[in-house]
């Protein structure tokens, strides 16, 4: 077989074996808080990905060292509906006070009721605050 | 009169040679959940849902990238309720395990040593750049050999990627 067509046919087999895998991404690792044009509330923002085809919606969250959750305000909302392969910038608002205890913000996907699948992967990426 | 077409041929393609489109991309610390494999339920006997392939399941595989090491840590909890399933009159008794079923470097073979467990929870810091394949078994087993009711059963595989 030419070499060529080895490199073809390899290429063909990744894309066709990666049409089944389901991706969850959230970046940045590392984020830090800013002053936001509010008053007394900090800001950042982080990215998610999307390249989960069984997944529509993800849902935001801050929490702090033992992964309790801490009040806060996403834009869009802290539910994302999210086409396949789609990205989303998150803008999260966290107020001073409750700034001091949030550690990390997450993103979980969200699973729809009455999926057919039987055992059904929930994905939670989270990205971590820099004081 | 072949001049005029070769003058403008070549004016085409000159203009087409100084076009440029730009792709730009980062790479930078990250972590990625990819769910490979969804489980399957097989019902070997009427009081048990297990993903063993021996007993007609499969078992879920969820693949870890990470671009750079020592930044995360897995958080893989195995089901220990259904999602959704008919209604349930006695107890269902969990089991179940996460291991490290194929690595992209060697080093990462130790994974499975140094991995922490508490109740359905598996963590694994993940200390090598890489993807890492983790695989999940589930079982369910009904009271005392009780038959489980018919209808569809679903639980959930919870995966985490916690920044270090």
């Amino acid at each position: 077989m030419y070499p060529s067509l080895k490199i073809v046919l390899c290429f063909f087999l990744l894309v066709s074996s990666s049409g089944h895998v389901f991706a969850h991404e959230l970046t940045p690792t590392y984020v830090k808080l800013r002053q936001s044009y509010v008053e007394n509330v900090l800001t950042t923002s982080v990215n998610l990905w999307n390249a989960r085809v069984d997944v529509l919606y993800y849902k935001a969250g801050v929490y702090d060292k033992d992964m309790k959750p801490v009040p806060f305000f996403a834009l869009p909302g802290d539910v994302v509906k999210l086409e396949y392969t789609e990205r989303q910038k998150i803008d999260v608002f966290i107020s001073t006070v409750e700034a001091k205890k949030a550690v990390y913000i997450c993103t979980r996907s969200q699973i729809l009721k009455g999926l057919k699948q039987k055992t059904v992967v929930s994905s939670k990426i989270c990205s971590k605050i820099i004081k | 009169m072949l001049k005029p077409v070769i003058v403008l041929a070549g004016s085409l393609l000159a203009t087409g040679a100084a076009a440029q489109t730009e792709i730009v991309g980062t790479v930078d610390s990250k972590c990625i959940i990819i769910s490979e494999t969804s489980g399957i339920y097989g019902n070997p006997s009427p009081n048990l849902l297990t993903t063993d392939p021996t007993n007609g399941g499969v078992k879920p595989i969820i693949r870890y990238d990470v671009i750079s090491a020592d930044f995360y840590k897995a958080r893989i909890a195995y089901p220990n309720t259904f999602s959704t399933a008919p209604t349930l009159d006695d107890v269902v008794n969990w089991d179940g395990s996460v291991t490290v079923s194929e690595v992209s470097d060697s080093t990462m073979s130790d994974y499975d040593t140094n991995k922490i467990t508490y109740n359905n929870v598996t963590e694994y810091d993940l200390t090598v750049a890489g993807s890492t394949w983790f695989t999940i078994a589930s079982e369910a087993d009904y009271g005392y050999t009780k038959s489980l009711p018919a209808g569809s059963y679903n639980a959930v595989v919870e995966a985490e990627c916690i920044p270090l």
